[in-house]
C-alpha cells in the first residue's frame, strides 16, 4: 500500500470538508490537461504538463457530475488501498456502477470511458500514478534475462529468476514500482525488440545469456508497466537499444518510449526513457545490407505522413541523425521491417545487433 | 301593356340575378365559407336582439346532413331573445336590406350584416324550400314558412300554427341550404362560434354537428357588455355615398347647413362657414334632398380640409380586459394570459376606433394544439377569412416575435386575439372579413400586440431563468448524497454533518440567485411606444 497515496487522497478529502465547514462549495485543483499546456522538456528529454492550473468546483452545473464522480473515484480507491486489493480499471468501473439513489434516474458511472478519463484527472491532481492506486492495467511485454526480482503479492514474497522463465519470458506486471523489487542486475544492457516474433527468436538463441542483457519486447505499443520497468533500468545505469520496425508505427513506439506520449505527458519523467537508442531498423540499413535493399516494402500514405509530422516535432528535429533519416523515407517512400533481418539467415540479428551496438551506430 | 310586362319580368328577374351576381360580394363564395356565413348572420342578429332586449344569449345551432352527395343541409338556429312579432316576420327574415340597423350610426355587429333576408333567399334559390320560423313573442308563439316574392322583393308569410307562446321566448330559423358543406376546419361553422364565444363570454352557445357531436361553449360572464350609445357621425367617418344615404334619407332639414349640423357632430355653425368658402360654387342653402353625386364628392373632399374636434370616443364598447381573461381562461386555460386595455384612437383624422389584444400561452393552448393562432375580430364578430391582406395578420406576421421570448411563432403554443373596435370598420372589401391596411389602425395594433407581447416575455424570460436555476439546483443537488459519502469516506468525518453544510451552501447560493433574477426582471423597463396620447373630443363649441 502506498502511503503516499493514502495521504494525498484523505488531504484532498479533507480540503473540501474545510471548504464546506466554511460555507463555501467543495472544489479542487488540478494541472490543465490541454495540448497547449503539453510541452517537451528539453533538460529531461520528455514531454510533460505545462504550469497551466484549473479549479474543479462542485458548484458548477457543467462540472457537478465530473466532480462527484472524481470524489467517487478517489474513496474507492482509498478503500482498495486499505484493503489492499488490487482492481483493473475496468473492475474500478463495476464498482462504482450503480445508481445514485431510488429517486434518481441516474447512475454514479454509465461507461468505462467515463470512469477512465477521470482516473487520469485524479493522476494528475493529486500527482500520483494509478498504479499507486492499486489500479492495475493489462499485461503485455515479457522480459528474459539476468535479472531477479522480489515479487511481494498477495501475502507471499516470491523470488523471481528471469533467466528460467523457458520459452515464454517473464510477463511484465502492470506496476512494477508497489511491492515489486528488483533484487539482482547482472545485464550490461537492455534490448527492446518490437515483435514478440522476434524476440521468440533471440530467446531462443538464449542472446540474452550469450550477450549479457535484458531480453524485452513490449509487443508493439509499450504498457505503463512496461515503461516504468525500462525506467526503473535506465536508472540502474543500463542502456536501452531499441529495434523497431522502420516505419511509422515503429517509431512512434521508440518515441513514446523515449519521450513519453501527449496523452501520458502529465506523467513526465516518470513514463519516458530519454536515454534510449534507435538500434535499427534504419534506412541506411538498406545502403550498408544489400540483401535488405531487395526486401524493402513500398511505405504507405500514413508512413510517409507520420515522417512528414515528426520533421515538425521538436524534440525530434533536433536531432540531425533522425533528421537524415526521415528526409530518406521521404525520398525513397520505402520502409522495412525488422523481420526482415532474418531474410538471409535467422541468426543474423543476433550479429547485426552485436555490430551495431560495438560500432555506436544508432540514431538518438 | 307588353312594357310593362318586360318590366314586371325584368324586375323579377333582376332580383335573382342580383343575388345570383352579388353572391360573392355578400360572403357567399365557397361552400365552407357560405355555410359559415349563413350562421354568421343568423347569429349575429340573435346576439343583437338578445343584448338590445336585455337578456343573456342563450344560442342553439344544429347543422344537419341531409343528403351528402348534393350537399343538401338543414340548419336550426335558435335563440333566447324577445322573438319577432307576427307584423314584422317576413319583413326580417324575407326582405332584404329591411333590417333595423341601417341608418344607425352605432358600434354592432350587424353593422356589416348582409341580413337574414340573404340567407332565407340563398335557401329558396338553391333548394326551392321556404324557410321556417318559430318566433316567441310577448306570450305568442307563430309558427311560420317564410318564402319570397321575387316580384316584388317581398316576402310570403305563411303562418302555419299560432299559439300561447307559455314562458317560451325567442326564434327559431330553420332553412334547408344546397351548394354549402360543413367542414370542422379554421373556416368552418365549429371554429366561427369557437371564437365567437370567446368575445362573447356573456352568450352560451351549443353546436350540434352533422356527425351528432355536441360541443357547449358556456357562459363565462353572468353579465350583458353595456350598450354602445348611438352617436351621430364624424364628418371624416363618411365617405360620398353614406353622405348621399343621409342626405336623401333626411326628413327634417330644408337646407344642406341645417342637415349637416343636425346630422353630424362637430359640426358648428363656424365649420359652415369654413365649409361655405371651402366650396364657394355651392349652394349650402339648398335642398339635400338635390344633394348631387358630385357636389357630395366636392363636400367630402372639403371635410378632409377642416381642422374639426375629434369624435366623442365614449360610444365605444370594449369586450374589456376582465372579460377577455375569464373568457380565455375558459376556452384556453392557458399559463400565461396577457391582456391589453388600451385607449381609443382615431384614425383618418377622425374616426373612434379601439384596439383589444389578448395572448395566451401554454398550458391549454399547448392541450388543444395550437401553435401560433390569430384570432381575428371586429366588434367582437370573428372574421375568419381574407387573412391574407388582413392588417392585423399582416401586423402580426411582421412582429419580431424573437425580440419577446417567443422564439418561432407559427410553431409556439401561443394564441392572439386582436380585437377592432369601432362604429366604421375598415374593411378590404364588401365581404368584410378583413381589416384594410390604414396607418392609425396598423400603428395601433402594433402597439397593443407589442404591450401584450412584453407581458408575456415577461413570464417567459422569468420563467425560464427561475427554471434554469431550479434547474441548476436540481443538477448539483442529486449529488449531494454520494458526495458527501464520499468525502466522508476520504476524511473518516461524519456524512451526515458534511450533508447537511453542503445542503445548506446549495439553497443558499440558489435562493441568492432567485433573488437576483426576480430583480432583473422587476427592472426591466417598459420601452416607450412612442405613441401620442388620445386627441380627446373637447366640448361641443
Amino acid at each position: 500500500m502506498s502511503d503516499a497515496a493514502n495521504t494525498k487522497l484523505q488531504a484532498m478529502g479533507k480540503q473540501m470538508v474545510e471548504q464546506v465547514r466554511k460555507g463555501e462549495g467543495p472544489t479542487f485543483e488540478t494541472v490543465l490537461r490541454t495540448r497547449s499546456n503539453t510541452i517537451f522538456d528539453e533538460g529531461i528529454g520528455c514531454l510533460r504538463t505545462g504550469d497551466k492550473k484549473e479549479v474543479r468546483k462542485f458548484l458548477s452545473v457543467a462540472q457537478a457530475r465530473t466532480f462527484m464522480q472524481t470524489v467517487a473515484i478517489a474513496a474507492k480507491s482509498r478503500q482498495f488501498l486499505k484493503e489492499n486489493l488490487h482492481t483493473s480499471i475496468r473492475g474500478l468501473f463495476y464498482q462504482l456502477k450503480f445508481t445514485l439513489g431510488e429517486d434518481i434516474d441516474e447512475d454514479l458511472f454509465t461507461e468505462q470511458a467515463e470512469s477512465n478519463a477521470l482516473i487520469e484527472d485524479l493522476e494528475v491532481a493529486l500527482k500520483i500514478k494509478r498504479e499507486d492506486l492499486n489500479l492495475t492495467t493489462d499485461r503485455k511485454g515479457f522480459v528474459a534475462g539476468p535479472m531477479t526480482i522480489m515479487d511481494r503479492f498477495g501475502g507471499d514474497d516470491t523470488l523471481i529468476d528471469l533467466e528460467k522463465q523457458g520459452r515464454s519470458g517473464w510477463s511484465i506486471p502492470s506496476d512494477v514500482d508497489n511491492g515489486m523489487e528488483i533484487k539482482e542486475l547482472g545485464a550490461d544492457y537492455v534490448l527492446v525488440v518490437e515483435k514478440d516474433a522476434l524476440w521468440q527468436r533471440l530467446n531462443e538463441d538464449k542472446f540474452w545469456k550469450k550477450e549479457n542483457c535484458l531480453l524485452i519486447t513490449p509487443k508493439g505499443q509499450s504498457t505503463r508497466g512496461t515503461r516504468r520497468l525500462l525506467r526503473k533500468l535506465a536508472d540502474k545505469k543500463l542502456p536501452i537499444y531499441c529495434l523497431m520496425d522502420c516505419d511509422a508505427w515503429g517509431w512512434y513506439i521508440y518515441w513514446t518510449i523515449k519521450t513519453g506520449s501527449m496523452n501520458l505527458a502529465y506523467l513526465g519523467r516518470d513514463f519516458a526513457v530519454p536515454e534510449a537508442k534507435f538500434l535499427g531498423v534504419t534506412m541506411s540499413d538498406i545502403k550498408e545490407f544489400d540483401f535488405l535493399d531487395k526486401l524493402t516494402i513500398k511505405a504507405k500514405d500514413v508512413d510517409v505522413k507520420r515522417a512528414e509530422e515528426m520533421l515538425g516535432y521538436p524534440w525530434i528535429n533536433r536531432y540531425a541523425d533522425w533528421v537524415r533519416e526521415l528526409k530518406m523515407v521521404l525520398k525513397t517512400r520505402k520502409k522495412i521491417e525488422q523481420d526482415a533481418l532474418q531474410g538471409q539467415r535467422l541468426t543474423f540479428v543476433g550479429e547485426y545487433i552485436n555490430k551495431k551496438i560495438k560500432n555506436k551506430e544508432w540514431l538518438s | 301593356m307588353a312594357d310593362d310586362d318586360i318590366f314586371k319580368q325584368f324586375k323579377e328577374h333582376s332580383i335573382a340575378e342580383f343575388f345570383k351576381k352579388n353572391r360573392q360580394m355578400l360572403g357567399f363564395s365557397g361552400k365552407v365559407r357560405s355555410m359559415t356565413i349563413i350562421v354568421h348572420e343568423i347569429v349575429t342578429n340573435s346576439l343583437d336582439a338578445c343584448e338590445e332586449a336585455g337578456v343573456l344569449p342563450d344560442l342553439f345551432v344544429q347543422v344537419e346532413e341531409l343528403d351528402k352527395e348534393k350537399e343538401h343541409y338543414r340548419l336550426t338556429i335558435k335563440d333566447n331573445g324577445p322573438g319577432i312579432p307576427k307584423s314584422h316576420l317576413g319583413k326580417a327574415l324575407g326582405q332584404m336590406l329591411a333590417g333595423t340597423k341601417f341608418h344607425r350610426y352605432i358600434q354592432q355587429r350587424g353593422q356589416q350584416g348582409i341580413g337574414a333576408a340573404a340567407c332565407t333567399m340563398f335557401s329558396y334559390l338553391t333548394t326551392g324550400q321556404p324557410t321556417k320560423a318559430i318566433s316567441c313573442h310577448k306570450g305568442r308563439k307563430i309558427t311560420a314558412s317564410i318564402g319570397i316574392d321575387f316580384k316584388q322583393n317581398k316576402p310570403v308569410l305563411d303562418v302555419v300554427e299560432e299559439a300561447d307562446a307559455l314562458n317560451e321566448t325567442g326564434l327559431s330559423f330553420i332553412s334547408e341550404f344546397k351548394d354549402v358543406r360543413y367542414e370542422r376546419s379554421n373556416y368552418g361553422v365549429y371554429e366561427y362560434l369557437r371564437r365567437t364565444a370567446l368575445a362573447n363570454p356573456h352568450c352560451a352557445i351549443t353546436l350540434i354537428e352533422p356527425n351528432n357531436e355536441r360541443t357547449v361553449f358556456p357562459r363565462s360572464v353572468q353579465v350583458n357588455p353595456a350598450r354602445p350609445s348611438e352617436i351621430k357621425p364624424h364628418p371624416l367617418g363618411i365617405g360620398t355615398h353614406d353622405l348621399l344615404e343621409f342626405a336623401r334619407h333626411n326628413k327634417e332639414s330644408r337646407r344642406l347647413s341645417s342637415f349637416l349640423q343636425e346630422t353630424f357632430s362637430r359640426v358648428s355653425a363656424g365649420k359652415i362657414d369654413e365649409l361655405r368658402s371651402l366650396l364657394p360654387d355651392m349652394d349650402l342653402n339648398k335642398n339635400p334632398q338635390d344633394m348631387t353625386w358630385e357636389e357630395a364628392e366636392a363636400m367630402v373632399k372639403a371635410f378632409a380640409s377642416v381642422k374639426w374636434i375629434a369624435p366623442a370616443t365614449d360610444s365605444l364598447v370594449p369586450i374589456g380586459r376582465e372579460q377577455v381573461e375569464i373568457s380565455f381562461r375558459n376556452i384556453f386555460n392557458p399559463e400565461v394570459l396577457v391582456v391589453t386595455e388600451r385607449s381609443p384612437k382615431v384614425y383618418r383624422g377622425g374616426i373612434p376606433f379601439m384596439v383589444e389584444v389578448g395572448i395566451a400561452y401554454g398550458g391549454g393552448v399547448a392541450a388543444a394544439g395550437k401553435k401560433g393562432e390569430v384570432m381575428r375580430f371586429a366588434n367582437r364578430v370573428p372574421l375568419l377569412f381574407d387573412s391574407g391582406g388582413c392588417a392585423i395578420t399582416e401586423t402580426i406576421k411582421t412582429m419580431d416575435w424573437k425580440r419577446y421570448d417567443v422564439k418561432d411563432f407559427e410553431e409556439e403554443p401561443i394564441a392572439v386575439l386582436v380585437n377592432l373596435i369601432s362604429v366604421h370598420v375598415p374593411y378590404t372589401s364588401a365581404g368584410k372579413q378583413a381589416v384594410s391596411p390604414e396607418e392609425d389602425v396598423m400603428d395601433e395594433i402594433k402597439f397593443a400586440i407589442m404591450e401584450a407581447s412584453r407581458g408575456v416575455q415577461k413570464y417567459l424570460s422569468g420563467k425560464r431563468k427561475a427554471h434554469e436555476i431550479a434547474n441548476k439546483k436540481k443538477v448539483v443537488s442529486r449529488y449531494i448524497q454520494q458526495l458527501s459519502g464520499d468525502m466522508a469516506s476520504l476524511t473518516g468525518e461524519k456524512k451526515a454533518e458534511i450533508e447537511k453544510a453542503l445542503t445548506k451552501i446549495i439553497e443558499d447560493k440558489y435562493a441568492q440567485d432567485e433573488m437576483e433574477a426576480e430583480e432583473t426582471a422587476e427592472k426591466d423597463p417598459e420601452p416607450d411606444t412612442g405613441i401620442g396620447k388620445t386627441d380627446e373630443g373637447g366640448e361641443e363649441e
